[in-house]
Formats: C-alpha cells, sequence, structure tokens
C-alpha cells in the first residue's frame, strides 16, 4: 500500500491538512500554510521521545513501589502502605475484587504498558514486518486503559481531602504519590510520542 | 500519484531548518532518574542501623506494623521476625532511623512493652489497641553494638533515672521481684531492678535502685531486711505481726534503715554488697561478736520446742536454740533430746566483762569458768514461756542441790550444759499420774452397765406399756359398770326399804309386831315357867296363865 511519505505528501500535525511537500521521504522542511505549524512526514524523533520517556517512566517506577504511597491512621492504629502492601492488605481482608483492580491499575498497567511501548517502538525502530495489525490494535489498547492507572492517584488525593477527622482518622500522601504520577504522565506521554504510523514504516526511518 | 488533484495540493514554505542539538526530550529522563535517585538517597540516608534482638516469644509484634520506640517516640520498625539458628528463640531485625543510631550501644536495653498487670498497677494499657512495640532504655556505653538480648519484662529502673544501685545477698527472696519496692521509714524510695540466684543456686543476688537523694541514706552501716509478705512470728514473748504496707503483703519488698543507735555512717558506694536479713529483727540484732556453742540433754520430751526459741539466763536473752534431735541411748533403752543453742556471752553486758576479769584474775579459761559455774549449780531447765501458746524457752538457772555434781565436757567444741527436770515439768508428771488414775476408772464398763440398766428399765416400761395397761383400762372399764349396777341396785333397795309405804316396810313392821307379840309371849312363858317349873313334865295347870304375854 501506497504510503503519504512514498510521493510527498504530508500531514500537518496541528491542523490536519495535507500538504505536498514536493519530494518523496526528503528530509521534512517548511511549515503548514494554512497553519503555520511545522509540517513532518512523521512526528519528529518520535523514537527518542518515546525512548527519552520511556526511561525516565522506568526510573520513576522504582520508587513509585518502594516507597510508602499512603499513610492511614485510624486510631490507634497507624498504616504505611505502599502500592503492593495495600493490595495484600485488600486481600487479607477478603475485598479480593478491590484487590485485584488496585494490582492491575497501579501496578499491572503501568508495567505493561512500558513494556509494549518498549516492545513497539523497538519494533519499529528495527522495521519489523511482524503482525503490523496486532501491532496496531495494541497501541490502540494501550491509548484507552492508559488513562485508569492515575486511579490510586485520585484514590490517595480524594482520601487526603476527604479522610481528615483529626484525631480519629487520617489520611496523608506519601512519598511515593509523585513517582507514582511521574510513572503515568510520562507513560502517557510517551504513548502520545509514539507515531503508530512507524509501524508500517519497514524500517523507513522518519 | 493516483491522486488526479495532487498537483492542487499546496506546497510547505521552506525555511531553514536547525539541527544537530540533541534533542530537549532527554531532560526529561534525567530528571527522572534524578528524582528517583534523591527520593532512594534521601531514604538510604534516613535509615539508621540496622539491630538484631533476640526474644524469647514474638507475642504481639508484627512486621513492619510495630515500632521500637523510645520514650514513646517511635525510632524505627521492625523489619523482620524469623527463628534464631538453633530454634529456641526468636530474632527480629530492627531498622532504626538515622537519629536513633546512637542508642545502638552496648548497654542498651530492649524489652516488648505489652499490657501488664501488677500489683504496682497497670502497665502498657495503650498496647491494648495499638499493639505491642518494642521499648528501649538507652544505655550510657559508647560501644556501639548491632547485636542485643532483649528483656521478657521492662526493666526496674530506666538509665536515666538518678540514684544508685546496690547489690544484696539473700539466701531467700520470698515474693520479692523485678520492682518490687525497697522502703526507707515505710516510704518508698527505690525498687528491685533485678533478681537473680547466683552461680552455684544456693543464693539469690538481689540489684536494688535507690533513686536520688534517698541513694544517700544508704551508708555502710545500713542494714537491709525483707518485708515480703505478712511477718507473723509466734514464740515465747507472744504474737508478732509486721508489715510495711499492704502491697508489700502481696508484692514483696525491702526495707533498709540504721540499727538503734548505730551512726549514720559514710554513704555507701554504688554496688555495695549488703546482707538482705530474713526480718526486722534479725537486721536489727547485732551481729555478737563470740559465740559459744552449748549442747543441752533433756531425757524428756520437747514439745513445744523449736529452732530458734530462746536461751535466758536470769531474765536475759542470750542465745537461741538452734536444733532439736531425737537420740537413743542403748545401754538404758531410753530416748532422749538433744538440743544444740548457740549463746552470745556479750549479751550478759557487764557480768559478762566481770566474769572474763575474775577468769583472767584467776587465770582460768572460758570454758574453765563455764566449768565453775556448772559446778556452783547452773543447770539448763525447760520452762514454759506461753503457756497459751506452748512455746518453751531454755533457762539456765541455779540449782544449789545439784551443786558440785557433773562438770561440763567438750564435745568436739561444744560444750555439754547438764539439764534438770523443769518445775513445770514435775508438776506435769503429777498431774500425768492423776490422769492415769482418772484413766484407769472403768468409765467404759461403768457406761456399759449404766447402759445395760437403762436398757432393762425401758424394756420394762415398754412391757407395762403394751401388756398391763390395756388389761388395767379393761378392769377399771369393769369396775365402773359394777360400781354403776351396785348404784342402781342400791337405789332400788332405798326406794324399796326406805318408803314409809313400801311392801317391805309394811310387812317388816308387822313381822316385828309378829315378833314383839312371839317375844311377849316367850316372857310370859317364862315367866309361867319360873313360877311353875313342874308345867314342863305335867303341863299347864288350869288358872294359871302365863304372865307378861302382850
Amino acid at each position: 500500500m501506497t504510503r503519504g511519505i512514498d510521493v510527498g505528501l504530508a500531514t500537518c500535525h496541528t491542523c490536519d491538512l495535507v500538504v505536498n511537500m514536493g519530494a518523496p521521504a526528503r528530509p521534512p522542511a517548511g511549515a503548514c500554510p494554512r497553519c503555520r505549524s511545522p509540517l513532518r512526514f512523521r512526528k519528529p524523533n518520535a523514537r527518542t521521545h518515546v525512548i527519552a520517556l520511556l526511561i525516565a517512566a522506568t526510573a520513576l517506577y522504582f520508587p513509585a513501589n518502594a516507597f510508602t504511597i499512603m499513610y492511614t491512621e485510624q486510631f490507634p492504629l497507624r498504616r504505611a502502605d505502599t502500592i503492593l502492601s495495600g493490595v495484600v492488605f485488600l486481600w487479607q481482608q477478603d475485598e479480593w475484587e478491590l484487590a485485584v483492580l488496585v494490582f492491575a491499575a497501579s501496578i499491572l498497567v503501568p508495567l505493561l504498558k512500558l513494556g509494549a511501548l518498549a516492545f513497539l517502538v523497538i519494533a519499529s525502530g528495527r522495521g519489523s514486518t511482524w503482525r503490523p495489525h496486532a501491532r496496531t490494535k495494541l497501541y490502540r489498547v494501550l491509548e484507552v486503559i492508559g488513562h485508569w492507572s492515575m486511579l490510586d492517584v485520585f484514590v490517595v488525593a480524594l482520601l487526603t481531602a476527604v479522610v481528615q477527622l483529626g484525631q480519629f482518622a487520617r489520611v496523608a500522601p506519601g512519598p511515593a504519590v509523585l513517582p507514582f504520577a511521574g510513572v503515568v504522565v510520562l507513560t502517557m506521554l510517551a504513548s502520545a510520542s509514539y507515531d503508530a504510523r512507524a509501524i508500517w514504516d519497514r524500517g523507513v526511518l522518519d | 500519484m493516483t491522486d488526479p488533484r495532487f498537483e492542487d495540493l499546496p506546497v510547505p514554505v521552506v525555511h531553514k531548518h536547525k539541527r544537530g542539538r540533541p534533542s530537549a526530550v532527554w531532560i526529561v529522563p534525567i530528571l527522572a532518574v534524578l528524582a528517583a535517585g534523591t527520593l532512594a538517597l534521601r531514604s538510604y540516608l534516613r535509615a539508621g542501623p540496622t539491630i538484631e534482638i533476640t526474644f524469647e516469644s514474638a507475642e504481639g509484634l508484627e512486621v513492619g506494623k510495630s515500632d521500637v520506640r523510645f520514650k514513646n517516640v517511635p525510632i524505627g520498625k521492625i523489619s523482620s521476625i524469623e527463628l534464631t539458628d538453633d530454634q529456641r528463640q526468636i530474632l527480629v531485625r530492627v531498622q532504626l532511623e538515622r537519629g536513633a543510631a546512637s542508642l545502638a550501644v552496648q548497654d542498651t536495653r530492649f524489652w516488648v512493652e505489652r499490657p501488664r498487670i501488677g500489683v504496682g498497677g497497670v502497665t502498657g494499657f495503650g498496647t491494648l489497641l495499638s499493639g505491642a512495640y518494642i521499648g528501649v532504655d538507652r544505655g550510657t556505653s559508647k560501644d556501639k553494638v548491632e547485636r542485643f538480648v532483649g528483656l521478657e519484662k521492662p526493666p526496674g529502673v530506666t538509665h536515666d533515672q538518678v540514684g544508685r544501685r546496690f547489690r544484696l545477698d539473700s539466701v531467700d527472696a520470698g515474693s520479692l521481684g523485678v520492682q518490687s519496692p525497697v522502703y526507707l521509714r515505710r516510704q518508698q524510695v527505690g525498687s528491685v531492678s533485678a533478681l537473680e540466684l547466683s552461680g552455684d543456686g544456693k543464693r539469690i543476688d538481689i540489684e536494688i535502685f535507690i533513686n536520688s537523694p534517698y541513694d544517700r541514706d544508704v551508708t555502710d552501716t545500713t542494714v537491709f531486711w525483707n518485708t515480703s509478705g505478712l511477718d507473723v512470728s509466734l514464740d515465747a514473748t507472744g504474737l508478732h505481726v509486721d508489715t510495711q504496707s499492704l502491697a508489700t503483703v502481696i508484692a514483696g519488698g525491702i526495707a533498709f534503715g540504721l540499727r538503734d543507735g548505730d551512726p549514720p555512717g559514710s554513704p555507701a558506694i554504688e554496688n555495695a554488697h549488703f546482707t538482705l536479713f530474713d526480718d526486722r529483727a534479725h537486721a536489727m540484732a547485732r551481729p555478737d561478736p563470740s559465740r559459744l556453742p552449748l549442747l543441752m540433754r533433756f531425757h524428756q520430751p520437747l514439745r513445744g520446742m523449736a529452732p530458734g526459741a530462746q536461751i535466758d539466763f536470769e531474765g536475759v536473752r542470750i542465745g537461741q536454740v538452734d536444733a532439736v534431735s531425737l537420740g537413743y541411748d542403748a545401754a538404758t533403752h531410753g530416748f532422749y533430746s538433744d538440743v544444740d543453742a548457740t549463746v552470745y556471752p556479750e549479751r550478759l553486758g557487764a557480768a559478762y566483762a566481770g566474769l572474763v576479769a575474775e577468769g583472767q584474775r584467776r587465770g582460768k579459761t572460758g570454758p574453765q569458768m563455764l566449768q565453775s559455774l556448772v559446778s556452783r549449780g547452773l543447770r539448763a531447765q525447760l520452762r514454759s514461756g506461753n503457756l497459751l501458746t506452748g512455746q518453751f524457752f531454755i533457762a539456765l538457772g541455779w540449782f544449789p542441790d545439784e551443786r558440785g555434781k557433773d562438770a561440763v565436757a567438750a564435745r568436739d567444741g561444744v560444750w555439754v550444759v547438764p539439764t534438770e527436770r523443769g518445775g513445770l515439768d514435775q508438776v506435769q508428771d503429777q498431774v500425768e499420774s492423776i490422769v492415769a488414775k482418772v484413766d484407769k476408772i472403768p468409765f467404759d464398763a461403768i457406761g456399759s452397765e449404766a447402759r445395760d440398766a437403762m436398757h432393762a428399765a425401758s424394756s420394762l416400761l415398754g412391757h407395762l406399756d403394751h401388756d398391763v395397761v390395756p388389761t388395767a383400762k379393761q378392769l377399771v372399764g369393769q369396775a365402773d359398770a359394777a360400781m354403776a349396777a351396785l348404784r342402781d341396785g342400791l337405789t332400788a333397795l332405798r326406794d324399796n326399804v326406805a318408803a314409809p309405804d313400801s311392801a317391805i316396810q309394811q310387812t317388816t313392821r308387822a313381822t316385828l309386831e309378829q315378833l314383839e307379840n312371839a317375844a311377849r309371849a316367850l316372857r310370859g312363858l317364862a315367866d309361867y315357867l319360873q313360877h311353875h317349873p313342874e308345867s314342863i313334865l305335867r303341863g299347864r295347870s288350869s288358872g294359871s296363865e302365863p304372865k307378861g304375854s302382850p
């Protein structure tokens, strides 16, 4: 199937205007005649961006899981939970549906996103021709579920705001909240930076 | 190319393109790594040393939840609980905070704080709700160590308390325990901080802590005594009850003070050793410099004589009985009782000094002096000190009759004092003989005979009751009836006889008249016969009528 890049056609990334670049697969130059945004055949440095963001997200993934995400004080008990200990606690309390949900949204999904994006960016970087449709589908799924991994951050933010009963019950965010939010935001940015068209480029660089 | 309107599409605005600069996006991972690194570094820097504490039990402790608290401030967390290699204890690993690193020194003590109920009150009440935690008593040493042996109970005294420790040596701890109070004039001024058996297991080594400023009152002349429980003693002088406070009755306690008349002395040094006396009386008794062991052989039962009974000389208590033992004399086939006693001659005071002076003047040794006393009639006698309780004491007294007899014989360094049967003992003998006589009266036989007689009487009465009474009753009834019949008969008789118009009366009257007539006729006959006796043979002569006929 012929691609726009093969015949010198580019799409403005801002206003979606299709522009005739004059020559195919040429290093990109110029701006959109309508909105003056820079014109590119592909997202510029998409691979570099994705890789950089993935490295950043991975770096933050460790403190996000190792440190306390939430302090709960429900007199006379004081708990300091990491994400994993929270899941274990929920499981022990027989709240296993909730445990599975938190585990999936807070541990599994970020991990899968990191892994899947790494796979996609490496595969397209090497010009793989392996199952492009499946890879496209994977990318779409990543885009959709990515939003849900902010669940934990929202829970902590909400509880912190709501549960302030002085001596009796108190919830405070732990040092892991910021790294965790960082992981989620960075993986979302990484998946947004990824240019899905690279799946079909078969080794042709941007 | 296939699109026909392809050529109509707009062309881009061309301008120069700068390149060669590394992408700004790399700042993001650099920042992320820096942030993660900072977090890791900070938590690493905040973490203090990891220490290991062994405990007997992990009851109430939980990994990640139970913390370590110094003065109730959390200073660390339990990072793991596991068994020691020999499976005998548990090993608790504690991650201390950096600020608490200075706590991990050699003499720091750790214990598990749990709710405890003691006589002194309830401690660790908060742990009922919050769960157990590890308590810390900061040591004063400078040597850093990482392995500790945890205490099973909170220490009685913490390092930050001001005062001094002393060591007491005792044979029996009574009800003493860690934290048992120490009293000075019935005020608590300290407590027992440790209590353990000595190496050979024969003595108890007690460490006490006296709070400042009362530690100044512990001097080299101070005596300590045990006030555990209720000290009830019963001896020849009567009943004594002694206790410091109600708490000591249950929890035990130690009191200290000076003997009467002792100088205050100079303050004792830390960890000075003292003897813990069993009770106040023992503590207050002055140590006697010289002891004289005595043996007294009594040929009489020593019921009521027990170790501790006093030895009395002229009313002065000069010693006490140490042991009473029963012996058998093969020669006389008799039993005797040996009383071992100790007397303290110094207690005689001036008298002793006089005796010693006399002995020195006459060149006699102590035993020789005693011998001369015995030859002057000194004897030991068992006497009742308290008739009510049956307590006895031994009196050394004078028996002039015995003068010149016996002599003191030393046996294995023990001086044998001859004995005399006591006055009370003789009275007792008489009483015994009376009792024996009374005993001989065959109360049993008398009793049984009396019982038999009673039986017989009782059966007789029973017999009367059963057999005679009904018959008698019957007889009485019949007599009753007979009497009634008799009465009826008499009534009828009276009616028949007494009434003026009754037939009998009339008949009787007629009969009587006839009898009168008859009598008159008889009289006439008699008169006639007097006058005419022949008429009996010849009959009546005519003309002569018997006279007097009615």
